[in-house]
């Protein structure tokens, strides 16, 4: 069973101030009778976008990744998640023990190389590829 | 010359950061203002204060150091005063209310937590969970990748179905964390992450609060929790619409396990 440590960063740290701005800014008493100093020009509050934003660059960017993640169920429709989840647990297989999601990309990956080699029309070094994708996967949810 | 106010505890405290460096540069000594059953901790305020890295941390530090030795309801960044008899008469006018946020939120801290998804991660849930989105990713990819509008159509699917996700996701993480907390503050929305919740626990359940989020974290791989604590509980010290006060009251009976 892995453990992740928890990531605490006290008040001080200046990563934590990254993640508690809003609080310092926006969160915490106010007393009429006090003025408070502008805010204006404050350059720390830009923030990463990480969230999906309507854009045709985003959209040319999530298919472009979805191309590279190799999810796609091929002639053969890929099961659904749950029962992928209950062929891992069946098996006993590495999937039980890292969480059903990580080991169903697992097994889905493994599913698509094989389908793969069956058809042998892909060369060798693709499937490969796919492996290494989803064992560095497999070893950041560790 | 006016005076930069950190925060309000009560004058019983027993271990108030004095002299410790606040705002300004060079930093302005922490000084203490007493005024009955309150204290206020303050420093000179500097001329031109500006929000700051280098002042934003000292606000922080000065209220984290201050919060070790018991409660303090945290100032908002950049409160001044014009002098220190406007912010006794404040401690004396509002004494009440302060003393009150000060029982309910004794032995207490904040925990802030925000919730993103890892990319490739949340993809490969919303592709295994679609069998529309596999289809088309499938055949643009046996036509070379697809034409442009093909392509914008299947993003413009993703994009549909992380967004689900991600409200699917926020939920999820707040009905995880909230039974091991006091209470819970949703945080201001932003485009960083797709849950920014506070929560209020108390000292003693901090560590199961965490093991919680590690549990949350284990469950949903795709996701990135982030957690930050403890903090002065800036988010609880106005009751406000987002506060369940009921929940508040029941933790203050101990009615956790």
């Amino acid at each position: 069973m892995t453990v992740v440590p928890a990531q605490q960063t006290g008040g001080g740290g200046s990563s934590g101030l990254y993640d508690v701005l809003e609080l310092v800014l926006d969160r915490g008493l106010v007393i009429d009778a006090f003025v408070r100093v502008s805010l204006v020009g404050i350059e720390i509050l830009k923030i990463d976008v990480r969230v999906v934003v309507a854009s045709v660059d985003t959209y040319l960017r999530f298919a472009e990744a979805c191309n590279r993640l190799d999810l796609e169920s091929g002639p053969n429709k890929s099961p659904g998640l749950p029962e992928i989840v209950g062929e891992v647990t069946e098996s006993g297989a590495r999937g039980k023990s890292k969480g059903a999601l990580s080991g169903a990309a697992q097994t889905i990956s493994d599913a698509f190389q094989q389908a793969r080699d069956e058809h042998s029309g892909e060369t060798e070094s693709r499937p490969r590829a796919r492996k290494s994708t989803a064992s560095r996967r497999k070893e950041e949810q560790e | 010359m006016s005076t930069y106010v950190y925060g309000i505890t009560a004058a019983a405290h027993p271990s108030l950061p004095e002299g410790m460096g606040g705002v300004g540069d060079p930093p302005c000594p922490v000084r203490v203002i007493t005024e009955g059953e309150l204290s206020a901790v303050v420093s000179e305020a500097p001329e031109g204060l500006r929000p700051k890295r280098r002042d934003l941390l000292a606000h922080q530090n000065v209220l984290a150091e201050a919060g070790g030795g018991g409660c303090v309801l945290p100032m908002r960044f950049g409160s001044v005063a014009p002098d220190d008899q406007t912010v006794a008469g404040v401690l004396a006018e509002r004494a009440d209310h302060y003393l009150e946020r000060l029982r309910t939120l004794d032995g207490r801290v904040e925990y802030n937590v925000k919730a993103s998804h890892i990319e490739d991660a949340v993809l490969h849930r919303v592709m295994s969970e679609n069998a529309d989105l596999r289809a088309l990713a499938e055949s643009n990819r046996q036509s070379g990748g697809g034409s442009y509008e093909s392509r914008l159509q299947l993003g413009e699917m993703v994009a549909a179905a992380v967004q689900a996700r991600e409200a699917e996701d926020a939920v999820e993480v707040e009905r995880a964390l909230e039974p091991k907390a006091a209470a819970v503050s949703v945080g201001p929305e932003s485009t960083g992450w797709l849950a920014n919740l506070s929560f209020l626990v108390d000292r003693a359940e901090a560590e199961k609060f965490i093991a919680e989020v590690d549990r949350l974290r284990n469950s949903h791989p795709h996701l990135d929790v982030r957690i930050n604590g403890p903090l002065p509980p800036y988010s609880f010290v106005e009751p406000g619409p987002s506060e369940p006060a009921g929940t508040i009251a029941g933790g203050a009976e101990g009615g956790q396990e």
